[in-house]
């Protein structure tokens, strides 16, 4: 029998004796694109199985074979001994297996309690479905996992980390022997990760088979009971958890080792002040921020979800409307609302919320990576595409952006990889100043590495990096002075030899 | 009353601002300023009389506007409404002559209203063909096929039953048209399935976001398909009390009646895009409109000057929509 996570006890208890699930070679390609070749992937109940790999990898094309959104090319697919069909995500909730997708699948007009239990309404003797059960029970269940998500809000008004716990629950909702999550966490603070751990665990405990990604670590060495690794669509290993060393772990990732995350190549930063904020206020939320930040620095920001990051990062480089005081870029005043003198100035933000504010997932990579900066190949008007394509070309070869042609659509690459393709868009085209928030959400580690080597480079080159990160570690590794936010003020401003964790953290906490 | 359009209390400012969120409220307020200003500049404009007779009038676009709205909420469109109602007078007439039989009549007309929605809803759904293209396509077939079959010449209504014939004139308790009661009766089931009953709802998400809905496990194609089923078969029981008002089946009938049915059912705030708007908000379209269009005539304005005011109305109301979903989405 299946298990429902909010009424445990009912229904009999799992069998731990089969495999929970079991997928033999699995095999899958899209135009251009081996996604998967000869895949085994085999869960067995009450354990949590982490599966890892690089962007672009196959993981998450393996959980949408499994949950019916893709079709396998090859393979079989056995539940409980059984072989299955899974041709739709309707087979897929049928056999119980719920799935937690890497982009935020919900319908944002409905409320959250709706979308909870879109899968299924619970309905009356009479066939209407019964609100006041969906509600109490959405209500119960953010109780008993400890989210604190308001039942009765629209979801498209919650913010993406409200929304991300709005599909955790909803996996949680329905009898389930098989829960994935895809990468669920890239938008929890550390405090709700704790409790989702804790979740994940229970059920474990009630025999339920959990399939968890994660390009963190530190995560999948507390959580997981064994690990896959994918790389470039083939079965690299599946092993215990305990016979993995971060090392052996990066080893099988990307087929190399990394020795240091944080490479320290460029030199002291400059005097030069590049940006300068004053007394900066917003409607919203900032509360008299002032700062200055030198070319060839990186100055980090660390705060709370909450705490203002975003919002002040959106209005320094003039997407937003500001109350009060002044933001100066390399020594011109620029006024809010006015991006067009913003990208003149030289300052360009690279967003967190990459889905609905970066791509244009239509179009080709090419056209996404050179959008900001057609001027540099226009030739009497026009732009000289050959130029265009070769400036693109030398920055997917620079990240290892993995996509077939520089003509596919961005939609269709892997999480990680557009990411890459969004932060070239502003490398392109030079820059004074680069805002970056959570410039590594979502980004496998040998990415991350590059990432880091070149925002130290940036700065070696004499741009001002200010990032907004909730990484600790990215924080520590990589800035020359730290920013603490907490509730829309600046609590804290130090040299990063001052710096320290705890110091950090209970700036954030104000 | 639904879920869907309530938004969550907290992050509302004031109550008016709360009570302007809410759409249909705004439509009510609409109506009685309508209502309000014709009851004051036009003598008889506020009478038992006139008002029953306007619901009348309003009870064909209130039935068809329901399949309407359905079909946009699930983020299609069906503009074959119109030539449907032209069509199926056809089976209606002929086999109530020939059998006397309003039973009959009336199930040749569902039978055909549902083998035109089977084929918009199968070539929409199934076949992928936008839906546009496909209704554009069927309503120019079905017109096209009556005015072949009839001529010049309308087929009228030789066996004039007693029972159809209630159906143009008949009122319940002497008040209130029938045709409006069925209207009314209709509407309010279909409201409550809107709301309540869990298809209703996969409409609602289908149209809201497609790929999200698939995910549900719900069957998109198939939602689609019913959408149309039931469009069209409203239609036809719009076309059947059409048909028993001018006692004929005729080529001309119900020509721009889907233009009219889409007007009220995006004044009534459907979104085209799908996903959002009500049966409620629909109903208040067309009673606005039906409401504005007698007034007018009552002040002695030529329907020209109808037309006229109707479209600026409708481009002023959701141009106001739009403004709103941008201050509420904060951009
Ligand atoms: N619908 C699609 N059409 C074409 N190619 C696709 C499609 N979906 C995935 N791919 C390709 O398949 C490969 C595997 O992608 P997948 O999304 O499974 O990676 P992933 O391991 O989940 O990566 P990430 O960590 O970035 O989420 C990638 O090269 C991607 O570009
Ligand atoms: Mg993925």
């Amino acid at each position: 029998m299946s298990v429902d996570f909010l009424h445990p006890g009912e229904g009999a208890p799992i069998d731990t004796d089969v495999s929970a699930l079991e997928m033999r070679g699995i095999g899958k390609r899209f135009p251009g694109v081996v996604a998967l070749d000869n895949v085994d992937f085999t869960l067995e109940p009450g354990k949590i199985h982490a599966l890892m790999g690089e962007n672009g990898a196959g993981k998450s094309t393996l959980i949408k074979i499994m949950a019916g959104v893709y079709g396998k090319d090859a393979g079989t697919i056995r539940m409980r001994g059984r072989e299955v069909d899974i041709k739709s995500p309707r087979d897929s909730l049928k056999e119980g297996i719920k799935v937690v997708f890497q982009e935020i699948a919900l319908i944002s007009e409905f409320t959250v309690a709706e979308n909870i239990f879109l899968e299924g309404y619970p309905t009356g003797r009479t066939g209407s479905i019964d609100w006041k059960k969906i509600r109490a029970d959405s209500a119960a269940l953010f109780n008993r996992i400890g989210f604190n998500v308001d039942p009765a809000a629209r979801t498209g008004s919650l913010p993406v980390s409200q929304q991300q716990m709005v599909e955790i629950a909803r996996a949680l909702a329905h009898e389930a022997r098989v829960v994935v999550m895809d990468e669920p966490t890239s938008s929890l603070t550390p405090n709700e990760v704790s409790l989702l751990f804790t979740v994940i665990r229970r059920l474990a405990a009630l025999g339920i088979a959990v399939v968890y990604v994660s390009h963190k670590l530190d995560e999948v060495f507390e959580i997981a009971d064994t690990v896959t690794v994918l790389r470039d669509g083939r079965h690299i290993s599946t092993r215990p958890i305990g016979e993995h060393t971060n090392d052996t772990l990066i080893q099988d990732m990307i087929g190399r080792r990394i020795d240091n995350l944080f490479p320290r190549q460029r030199g002291a930063a400059g005097s030069k002040v590049a940006l300068s904020v004053e007394n900066l206020s917003t409607a919203k939320k900032l509360i008299d921020v002032s700062f200055e930040a030198r070319a060839g620095e990186v100055l980090g920001f660390f705060g709370l979800m909450g705490a203002g990051r975003t919002e002040l990062a959106k209005a320094i480089v003039g997407y937003d409307p500001i109350a009060s005081g002044t933001v100066t870029v390399d020594g011109q005043r620029l006024a809010p609302h006015d991006t067009r003198t913003g990208v003149r100035l030289g300052i360009g933000l690279l967003t967190e919320d990459r889905k609905s504010e970066g791509l244009m997932g239509e179009l080709p990579v090419y056209q996404n990576a050179s959008l900001a900066s057609l001027g540099a190949f226009a030739r009497l008007g026009f732009v000289d595409k050959a130029k265009e394509h070769q400036a693109v070309q030398d920055y997917v070869d620079r990240f290892r952006i993995k996509t077939p042609s520089l003509f596919q659509q961005i939609k269709n690459l892997s999480g990680g990889n557009q990411q890459k393709v969004l932060i070239s868009r502003w490398l392109m085209r030079g820059l004074k100043v680069i805002v970056v928030d959570e410039p590594t959400r979502g980004i496998d580690v040998g990415a991350k590495s590059e990432i880091f080597a070149l925002i130290d480079r940036l700065a070696g080159e004499g741009l001002a990096v200010v990032m907004m990160t909730s990484e600790m570690p990215e924080l520590l590794g990589l800035a020359d002075r730290i920013a603490v936010m907490c509730e829309g003020r600046l609590t804290a401003l130090m040299p990063r030899e001052e710096a320290t964790q705890e110091k950090i953290l209970n700036a954030a906490i104000g | 009353m639904s879920l869907a359009s309530t938004a969550s209390a907290k992050d509302q400012p004031s109550l008016l601002a709360r009570l302007f969120a809410r759409q249909e409220l705004a439509l009510l307020v609409c109506l009685v300023l309508v209502l309000a200003f014709f009851s004051a500049t036009v003598e008889n404009f506020f009478s038992v009389r006139n008002m029953t007779n306007v619901l009348g009038q309003a009870s064909l676009a209130l039935t068809a506007g329901i399949g309407c709205a359905l079909v946009f909420i699930s983020g299609e469109v069906d503009i074959s409404i119109g030539s449907l109602l032209a069509t199926i007078a056809l089976p209606l007439i002929i086999i109530m002559n020939d059998t006397n039989s309003l039973a009959l009549g009336v199930g040749g007309a569902l039978l055909f209203g549902l083998i035109i929605g089977m084929v918009n809803g199968y070539l929409v759904a199934y076949a992928g063909i936008n839906s546009l293209i496909v209704t554009l396509g069927t309503m120019f077939i079905m017109r096209g096929g009556v005015y072949l079959y009839t001529g010049q010449r309308a087929i009228s209504d030789d066996a004039s039953l007693d029972s159809f014939i209630a159906l143009s004139d008949g009122r319940l308790f002497n008040i209130i048209p029938y045709s409006a009661v069925i209207a009314i009766v209709l509407l309010v089931a279909f409201g409550y399935m809107m709301q309540h009953w869990p298809f209703g709802r996969q409409i609602y998400a289908v149209g809201g976001n497609q790929e999200v809905a698939r995910l549900a496990g719900y069957d998109v194609r198939r939602v689609k398909f019913i959408c149309f089923i039931i469009s069209a078969l409203l239609a036809t029981v719009a076309g059947i009390i059409l048909a028993a008002r001018v006692g004929s089946a005729q080529h001309t009938a119900g020509l721009n009646f889907e233009f009219q049915v889409v007007a009220a059912t995006v004044l009534g705030g459907v979104s085209l895009a799908g996903g959002i708007g009500s049966l409620t908000g629909m109903a208040l379209g067309v009673l606005i409109l039906q409401f504005l269009s007698n007034g007018l005539r009552g002040l002695g304005l030529p329907t020209e000057w109808q037309l006229v005011i109707t479209g600026m109305i409708i481009i002023a109301a959701v141009a106001f929509d739009e403004a709103k979903h941008r201050r509420a989405n904060g951009g």
